[in-house]
């Protein structure tokens, strides 16, 4: 296993010659403030040296030790006490966070670079943080400000951390058919009783406090999503000057015993008449909660690029060192016994693959993240509104099209091993196992697939899908003259009038017949994706171009041969994704259950 | 867990209705034994004990793993037991030569009943899965005395065999290992080296285990024509033949893995063990093609084995779990929420498993119809194109199968949503178990490089044509029919395109041999669709043909169509991305500076 590196060249190409975010930042006032070039890279390389010199060497041994579980507390692994510990000294849990409550107030743009390391170097430990930033985002958002004021300051310094008490036995996808009931109590509190299962680091011995939001029902709620409400109910309640009371009424019942994420503690929790707090509006916690999912769903996104990220790096270097049979066309180092794996055509294929992705995935996953940035700071009605929709469409892309991409380039990674790659001591594998979660939690890839095509494209009929197109179109015209990007160009305005074409299609369809959503939703996803990387790709060879010239590093070249592979190899799956759309809902809902 | 249930139905229906058994049998040599009922009653008696003692050890295997102890290899409870069971009930030897104890059944009866025990329980399978090997060896080039010695045992079953191939700095390279085998002067050979991810290399469940070593022979010329093969028994036979002394090895080490944890997977230290030369000196490797393709088919059974274990479990869940109103309105009214399998995408996932599961069946099926021929065809030609076309197709149904069966098995555990993810529901269990389907036996990579390289390219194409040409008459004859003309179109335009592809790449081929590496996979790939269209045309075919006739079993015939008809909508046109992948040329995989890798 390569020791995990911070990929700060990529991300300092991505932020700084591709997107530009210095510019970004000085635009929006309510980041300008906080963040300049200076600083930014400052955090870039102090992430660098935290992500890859404490967390990335707890990541193997974390995965065979994984959570204990005993009369109701949790043990995490050895030393991730200390690095959460590490991480709170640093300030890292606030990086994002509100100003006004002890957050660092940094934009998106530069915050998914640090969670993209975070989630690289360890997946497990990297959902702690995660969850409380998630937390802390829905209660910024709806909590009363005597809660803000009480809760957010400990959870941005990290001294207590977050977790979201969605899901139930019987209720994961479907919401609105959960059971815990949240009754109300003379002084304004709720009594909250009620089974959650799967709630990520619901229970551990990292922070003095847990913060959980739990989704409940009040008594008489309407029935269905739209009786659901949100709760804060802490581990400890909290006395007025901030310090810790007794022990809240609920605990952690038992830990799943999972495919990987081993090392972060799936907990069922058991409320039995806990102490709670009514965050937002009664019955609108749903909503609530989707405020929420937004950001963690791009963060979700970037754990299947960051597991991506850390497969390449130890698959290049394998593929470096291993040597195994000659080069088709002569022996390429002659005084070794064969020849390095990377020599091989196929090997290659699968490393420039995995490449594509993940700084397509990067870059990608920045382009998102500008969009939030610029959703929450800008100060121009229009532009807000417009980077809100961009973010309503992008936003099941992110989660899915990363997690999928991440998942097929980890395996990609775990076969440049070989036999080794099944092996847990080398790491590749762990990476799969660790991955594979992220297409599952945070409302699957069908249900984000189901979130774009059906809640967003036809929702909006079209308007949504075409100010992406309209972005992309732009870029075209714009670079129309220069010869450099010409042949992507032709190729990415192919893939867009493609996707175009779909999207209509759909749209038509869905107004005769409700199953044809559902029945293109993933592959519409997926080609929304890969065109969407194809852009990505292109906008990539305009800031290497002009650059690759005078490149002796081969930085600059690599990424417009990487382009070159990503549009002949990997954009042509759209082809085959349109045609499958294009037969429509019959091949999957003819069949009667039965005969299936 | 699921629980295993051997789909009989469809196992018949491709046995008898698509590749007619009967005739098939008949026109075997020596195969008489082989009736319709007697083959029906060895399958329902396989897959009683597949579901009722190897399925509920599967969970046991993977929770418990084994273990290395001062007293060697300990398999996870119940194993051993099982093993006993399944050499009691003759199964070892249902299709191994009866001059050695066998009973002598043609080979695609054996493989029905490896894609039961090893759906059932994959780890487990490995044990008598891996004897096969060896046996394969010993049958083919032994001596009589080398026969008489190992094979009797290893058709009854008491012991098992190895094949240690497999070195710590070689894999897919077997040209550079470095294990030596020095003569002595009694005739046999001191073995000396360490060999690595050896199957079932040592265990509790049999008395001996027979490995098969290669080796080099002192002065052996380099690379892999100075390969030799060796028979090297864990313990040294006695004059009567029972297990005698131990031999100069041992088990060092078991790997940890990401599955298949029931499986032990050994380091094996050979410390001068005492082995006998099987074959001709530095001819091993070629000994070993022999059987080849009959070991690899055997591996492609992990692909199926994977799609049907992950469709069966994931359509019982989807049939109960419910979550979501369809959106056509509510199915099951009086519940809180309609079961998920009335959801679009739910059923997206259940189709393509059932597409990829019952379509693997009858590629692994017809493969061993041509392993039966090979080895009792009555005449040299019918031999002669039976092994040309398991030629073709064995790197197809190695590689495309446990491709195509991971993502089927990916797809089951998506189904189940987050308990998918938890181990108590075994969809996980089947993900990991099948990963390693892609690696050993020859990684994809391999193999793909084994069918367009070796193959097609190396025969001019001859190699294609003998399947294309199937395809081609197959497309003729239903030409008029209506019917089916929905999957013969597409069917007989995608045969033509394939051997258009085919040509184009052997002539850039020509130019640059870096495009055989280029190309490959995906023309692996590509290649596997068609041989699947090619078998959901004619499935649907069978089933139009009964419907038409009005059968009892409507529902399950029109399934078979519906099913097709999926294929050839939503999967067959993958074959696009990857004919313009394969044609994008090896330029955009070797300009790359391979310093830019690292930056």
């Amino acid at each position: 296993m390569a020791d995990y590196q911070a990929p700060l060249r990529e991300m300092r190409f991505v932020l700084n010659e591709v997107f530009d975010a210095p510019a970004l930042w000085a635009s929006l006032p309510g980041v300008a403030g906080n963040v300049d070039p200076d600083t930014a890279d400052a955090i870039l390389e102090e992430a660098g040296k935290i992500t890859a010199g404490v967390l990335a060497p707890l990541n193997r041994e974390a995965d065979e030790q994984g959570c204990r579980w005993n009369d109701g507390d949790v043990t995490t692994p050895e030393g991730f006490k200390e690095a959460y510990q590490t991480l709170v000294e640093g300030g890292w849990n606030g990086l994002g966070g509100n100003p006004e409550f002890g957050g660092m107030g940094m934009p998106k743009t530069l915050v998914a670079q640090f969670e993209e390391m975070m989630q690289a170097a360890n997946m497990s430990f990297g959902l702690a943080p995660m969850l409380t930033a998630g937390a802390c985002v829905a209660l910024d958002a709806h909590g009363s400000p005597e809660l803000k004021e009480k809760y957010l300051p400990k959870l941005y310094s990290g001294e207590w951390s977050g977790a979201m008490d969605l899901t139930e036995p019987h209720a994961g996808t479907d919401l609105g058919i959960i059971r815990t009931k949240a009754e109300p109590q003379d002084d304004g509190s709720y009594r909250i009783t009620g089974t959650k299962i799967f709630i990520t680091w619901g229970e551990h011995d990292m922070a003095e406090n847990i913060v959980h939001l739990v989704l409940a029902k009040l008594p008489d709620a309407p029935k269905g999503p739209k009786g659901i409400s949100m709760f804060l109910v802490p581990k400890f309640l909290v006395n007025d000057d901030g310090s810790l009371g007794e022990r809240n009424q609920f605990g952690c019942g038992s830990l799943e015993k999972k495919m990987g994420i081993k090392a972060s503690a799936t907990c069922v929790m058991n409320y039995d008449g806990a102490t709670g707090w009514l965050v937002g509006e009664e019955n609108k916690g749903l909503a609530a909660m989707f405020t929420m999912m937004n950001y963690e769903r791009l963060g979700v996104g970037i754990q299947g690029l960051g597991a991506a990220e850390a497969s390449l790096q130890s698959a290049r270097e394998y593929a470096n060192e291993r040597i195994q049979s000659r080069a088709p066309t002569g022996a390429r180092q002659p005084d070794k016994a064969a020849d390095p794996i990377l020599v091989h055509p196929d090997v290659r294929r699968m490393l420039m693959t995995m490449k594509s992705f993940v700084e397509g995935g990067r870059a990608f996953s920045t382009y998102v993240a500008s969009w939030l940035d610029i959703a929450k700071f800008s100060e121009d009605d229009q532009q807000r509104e417009h980077a809100d929709g961009m973010v309503a469409l992008l936003t099941p892309v992110a989660k899915a099209f990363l997690t999928d991409r991440g998942l097929d380039t980890t395996i990609l990674g775990q076969q440049v091993f070989g036999g080794h790659g099944f092996i847990r001591e080398w790491g590749q594998e762990q990476l799969v196992r660790d991955c594979r979660i992220t297409q599952i939690y945070e409302g699957t890839n069908g249900i984000q697939a189901m979130d774009l095509m059906g809640r967003k494209v036809v929702g909006s009929e079209g308007k949504l899908f075409e100010l992406f197109a309209e972005d992309v179109t732009n870029f075209i015209e714009q670079n129309s003259m220069d010869a450099a990007l010409r042949p992507y160009l032709e190729s990415l305005a192919a893939a867009l009038e493609r996707l175009s074409d779909v999207t209509e299609l759909v749209i038509k369809q869905a107004g005769e017949n409700p199953e044809a959503v559902g029945a293109a939703a993933v592959d519409y996803l997926d080609m929304f994706g890969y065109t969407a990387l194809a852009y990505m790709w292109a906008k990539m060879v305009k800031a290497a171009a002009e650059k690759a010239g005078n490149d002796t590093s081969g930085f600059y070249t690599g990424k417009i041969k990487t382009a070159r592979f990503y549009y002949d190899r990997l954009l042509p799956r759209t082809v085959a994704l349109a045609e499958g759309i294009r037969s429509g809902e019959g091949a999957m809902m003819a069949p009667d259950a039965s005969e299936i | 867990m699921p629980e295993y249930k051997a789909p009989l139905r469809d196992i018949q229906f491709v046995m008898n209705e698509l590749l007619s058994a009967e005739q098939h049998y008949a026109s075997l040599e020596g195969a008489e034994d082989a009736t319709p009922d007697m083959v029906d009653a060895i399958v329902q008696e396989g897959a009683k004990f597949c579901e009722q003692v190897l399925s509920p050890l599967n969970r046991v295997g993977d929770e418990e793993g084994c273990k290395l102890t001062d007293d060697g290899v300990k398999t996870p409870s119940g194993f051993k037991e099982a093993y006993q069971q399944y050499v009691e009930g003759g199964w070892p030897s249902i299709t191994a030569d009866p001059n050695y104890g066998g009973q002598g059944l043609p080979h695609s009866i054996g493989l029905v009943i490896s894609e039961m025990v090893g759906t059932a329980n994959w780890s487990w399978g490995m044990y008598p899965g891996l004897s096969h090997g060896a046996i394969n060896t010993i049958e083919a080039h032994g001596t009589e005395e080398q026969k008489q010695t190992y094979l009797t045992k290893l058709t009854s079953g008491e012991w098992t065999g190895t094949m240690c191939l497999t070195e710590p700095h070689c894999g897919s390279d077997l040209g550079t290992l470095r294990t030596k085998a020095e003569p002595n002067e009694d005739g046999s050979y001191r073995i000396t080296g360490t060999k690595i991810f050896i199957s079932a290399g040592e265990h509790d469940m049999a008395e001996n285990i027979v490995h098969i070593v290669l080796a080099r022979l002192p002065g052996a010329p380099e690379g892999t024509k100075g390969i030799s093969l060796f028979i090297v028994p864990k313990c040294l036979p006695n004059e009567d033949g029972s297990a005698g002394e131990r031999n100069g090895l041992s088990c060092g080490s078991l790997e940890h893995k990401m599955g298949i944890h029931g499986n032990a997977t050994c380091v094996m230290n050979f410390d001068g063990a005492k082995g006998w030369l099987i074959g001709p000196e530095n001819k091993g490797l070629n000994c070993m093609f022999t059987f080849m393709n009959t070991a690899r088919i055997g591996t492609a059974i992990q692909g199926l084995g994977a799609a049907e274990l992950g469709f069966q479990g994931s359509l019982a869940y989807a049939k109960e779990r419910l979550a979501m109103r369809s959106l056509s309105g509510p199915k099951n009214p009086d519940g809180i929420a309609d079961p998920i399998i009335v959801h679009p995408d739910v059923r997206r996932m259940l189709l393509t498993q059932k597409a990829i599961a019952e379509g693997a069946r009858a590629l692994i099926y017809l493969a061993g119809q041509q392993v039966d021929i090979v080895h009792s065809g009555k005449t040299d030609e019918e031999k002669q194109a039976a092994d040309a076309l398991l030629s073709f197709l064995t790197p197809i149904a190695k590689a495309f199968l446990t491709e195509i069966g991971y993502e089927s098995a990916n797809l089951g555990m998506q189904v189940f949503g987050g308990h998918g993810y938890i181990s108590e529901w075994g969809m996980e269990q089947n993900v990991r178990d099948a990963r390693i389907g892609m690696i050993y036996e020859g990684t994809t990579g391999i193999q793909a490089l084994d069918l367009l390289g070796r193959k097609v390219l190396m025969s001019q194409g001859e190699a294609l044509k003998v399947f294309t040409k199937q395809v081609h008459l197959f497309c003729k004859e239903n030409a008029d029919n209506e019917q089916l003309k929905e999957f013969v179109e597409p069917l007989a335009a995608l045969n033509k395109e394939w051997g258009d592809v085919t040509m184009k790449i052997g002539m850039t081929a020509m130019k640059n041999r870096e495009e055989v590496g280029a190309a490959s996979v995906d023309y692996l790939m590509y290649s596997g669709y068609i041989v699947f269209g090619y078998l959901w045309a004619r499935m649907a075919k069978v089933a139009q043909e009964q419907l038409a006739e009005g059968t009892t079993e409507e529902m399950f015939y029109n399934a078979k169509v519906q099913t097709a008809r999926f294929y050839f909508k939503r999967l067959l046109p993958r074959t696009k991305a990857h004919a313009e992948a394969m044609l994008a040329g090896a330029d955009t995989l070797l300009d790359m500076p391979e310093d830019a890798f690292f930056i």
